[in-house]
């Protein structure tokens, strides 16, 4: 069976949605920065089980502080969404909650997964203060840099559309 | 014609794709790329996989802006609309690229810009924690090793008055040095803790400098005397003989760069000068000058060597923490004044400041040294002796005591070791001063002092009493005072702290 998912990625600019897409699709990485502006959308076929593929679309949203200012059109029919946060700048996740809900109230009832990105530039228990001091959970601390848990968020939220559907 | 031109123009970057319920093309106009009829869009690039699922809305009309399509032939940044037509789709495709990509170039400078503002923000909040940490330890631990220190010097002291084989004194020497040393450190570490909190403020008092440049002439050219240097120093006679100024912080400034001269110096000359830039109604602009004919400090250093613990040469064997010159740049500035340095690798440095001083007018320092004069007078009047009488019974304690006070030449010692006849002697004995063990068996020091206080004679009840006591707690201190105590010196106390106290308060 062969289906196909959209996914978007979406957070503050800056925190690495482009970079994680980028190791996730390529396996590489790249230290320069380059804006995204508007939507690059690429696709990934992956296993989730033994004769059990799916194809991701990724949506790659440009980044904004403003989460209300992103185009209702680009979540239009998605499956999934990957909310990110950079570990290591307070600005992007000082008001996740609310970030949050202004998402879930654009699209309810799509599964979202939460994602703090860098964590190699934080050390753990720094990092766990820092998510404690915060308030916050993510459902995955990844490094685009050196791959720690990139496959396995997309995996996770793959097999979870999937089960979905 | 019109229509003609708007067409030539408006529909050069648009292109126009009928699409049936399936995605499949039955008609295009290839204006940006080319799509054969009957293929499906969904294989072109994965955007349009998305639209199947909007084919089945209620919704008629579909907006996208700035979606990124890159084709095997071209990459455009379009906006891209898509319509229901009954059931078939019309999708209007319009490239921007050009206007998005100048877009793409302020946000990308923006956001580089933001993003490293708030980086550099958060960089220094780290930095000064780490500084408020780094002077917090430095502070208290400083404070902390200062009582260990204190005993030792005062055991060394102790040991001093001993008798001791040559060999034995030669070492103690060196462990009195190398404590002493380490004690100069610890009260460099402590300035620069206090600078740093702002704990710390500069004295205005009259002084004279004259002496306080003779001092330094003394102590220094013993000091490179020692380590095969030359001394040289110099006084302008226009200077006025006292000041008013901090004296202690001056003598740390000098001091410290008199030391680094020397640490840094294998060969050659040290020199000290206090020279006049200027002189007013009152006050008075001196120059203070080191020079040293050492290894010099190389222009790209020069900032750096007033940072803390920086070092020249990590190598040096030469003693300090380092602390230094950095005492001395912050003292100064606290000072209102400015290290200046002009330095030649090889060739050797010279560290100079300025600062301004008020002076007295004539009549009034004649005064001042009516006063030392007065002091000395004090001095003089010791060398009749003292009858002391010493209630402790602790041997050994005993013995130093007598040590410390014997030396002096002006005192007579008395010994009692029990609370019972300490009053009988006190009766007896018309004494000037009393040193009594706080921590005694029986009757305790504070309860004896209570009855000697009760006396209803005032020759006796008026008597200084001295506390000598292990216990350094605030609260066994006020116990001390409120029993009527002149004064309470903690053990281990140096000679010189105690024989002052004792000078202090005799009647
Ligand atoms: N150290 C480290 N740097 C990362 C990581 N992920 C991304 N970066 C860097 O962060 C910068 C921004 O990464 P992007 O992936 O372009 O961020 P973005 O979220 O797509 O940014 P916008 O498109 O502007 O929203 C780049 O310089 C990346 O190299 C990571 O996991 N670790
Ligand atoms: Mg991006």
């Amino acid at each position: 069976m062969h289906s196909s998912k959209k996914i978007v990625v979406l957070g503050h600019f800056g925190v690495g949605k482009t970079s994680l897409i980028r190791r996730f699709v390529t396996d590489t990485f790249s230290d320069n920065y380059k804006v995204t502006i508007g939507v690059h959308i690429t696709k990934k076929l992956v296993e989730i089980a033994v004769d059990r593929e799916v194809s991701l679309i990724l949506w790659d949203l440009e980044g904004t502080d403003e989460i209300e200012s992103i185009r209702d059109s680009y979540l239009l029919g998605t499956h999934g969404l990957v909310f990110v946060f950079d570990v290591s700048r307070p600005s992007t996740f000082e008001h996740l909650g609310n970030d949050l809900k202004i998402v879930r109230n654009k699209v309810p009832e799509t599964p979202l997964m939460v994602v703090g990105n860098k964590s190699d530039l934080v050390d753990k228990a720094e990092l766990k203060t820092v998510l404690d001091e915060n308030e916050l959970s993510a459902d995955f601390l990844t490094s685009a840099k050196t791959g720690e848990f990139v496959n396995e968020l997309f995996l996770k939220l793959a097999t979870l559309l999937v089960g979905d559907a | 014609m019109l229509k003609l031109y708007q067409e030539e123009f408006a529909n050069k970057n648009m292109q126009f794709i009928l699409l049936d319920s399936e995605g499949v093309v039955i008609e295009s106009d290839q204006k940006l790329f080319d799509i054969p009829v009957d293929s499906s869009i969904l294989k072109l690039h994965p955007f349009f996989e998305s639209l199947p699922a909007l084919f089945d809305s209620a919704e008629e009309v579909f907006d996208f802006f700035c979606i990124h399509l890159a084709l095997k032939e071209n990459t455009f940044t379009t906006d891209i609309k898509l319509l229901k037509k009954r059931d078939e789709f019309l999708l209007i495709i319009t490239d921007l690229t050009e206007h998005y990509d100048s877009y793409q170039s302020v946000t990308q400078s923006r956001n580089e810009s933001v993003i490293k503002t708030e980086l550099t923000v958060l960089k220094n909040l780290e930095l000064q924690e780490r500084e408020r940490f780094k002077n917090r330890f430095i502070q208290n631990f400083s404070h902390e090793l200062r009582n260990p220190l204190t005993s030792i010097m005062a055991i060394i002291d102790i040991l001093g008055d001993t008798k001791m084989t040559t060999e034995q004194t030669k070492m103690l020497d060196f462990l009195k040095e190398s404590n002493s040393n380490l004690r100069l450190m610890l009260e460099d570490t402590l300035s620069i803790g206090m600078i740093d909190a702002g704990k710390l403020e500069i004295q205005h008092k009259l002084f004279n400098l004259r002496k306080f440049f003779e001092l330094m002439q003394f102590t220094y050219s013993a000091k490179t005397k020692k380590k095969g240097l030359k001394f040289v120093s110099f006084w302008d006679d226009r200077i006025p003989e006292f000041i008013e100024g901090d004296r202690l912080r001056l003598f740390q400034i000098v001091a410290n760069l008199l030391d680094n001269a020397i640490k840094y110096s294998e060969n050659g000359t040290v020199s000290f000068k206090i020279g006049l830039n200027q002189k007013r109604a009152n006050t008075a602009n001196l120059r203070f000058e080191v020079i040293d004919t050492g290894i010099g400090i190389p222009e790209e250093s020069q900032e750096a060597i007033f940072e803390s613990f920086h070092r020249e040469q990590p190598t040096q064997k030469g003693k300090g923490t380092g602390l230094g010159l950095t005492i001395v740049k912050r003292l100064l500035k606290l000072m209102n004044s400015k290290i200046q340095l002009n330095s030649e690798q090889n060739k050797g440095s010279v560290f100079y400041f300025d600062m301004s001083f008020k002076y007295p007018l004539p009549s009034e320092s004649k005064w001042s040294e009516h006063g030392n004069k007065k002091r000395a007078n004090i001095g003089r009047k010791a060398r009749k002796k003292y009858k002391v009488l010493l209630v402790e019974d602790d041997e050994y304690v005993q013995l130093t005591l007598f040590k410390i006070l014997l030396n002096t030449d002006s005192f007579q010692i008395d010994l009692a070791y029990d609370g019972a006849l300490v009053l009988q002697e006190v009766v007896n004995g018309d004494y000037d001063i009393i040193l009594m063990d706080v921590d005694l068996p029986n009757l305790t020091g504070i309860q004896i002092t209570q009855l000697i206080r009760d006396f209803p004679f005032k020759n006796i009840k008026n008597i200084p009493i001295i506390g000598i006591t292990a216990n350094a707690y605030q609260e066994n201190l006020d116990k001390c005072m409120a029993a009527g105590m002149n004064d309470v010196v903690i053990k281990p106390y140096e000679k010189e702290k105690l024989l002052n106290t004792i000078l202090k308060n005799l009647r």
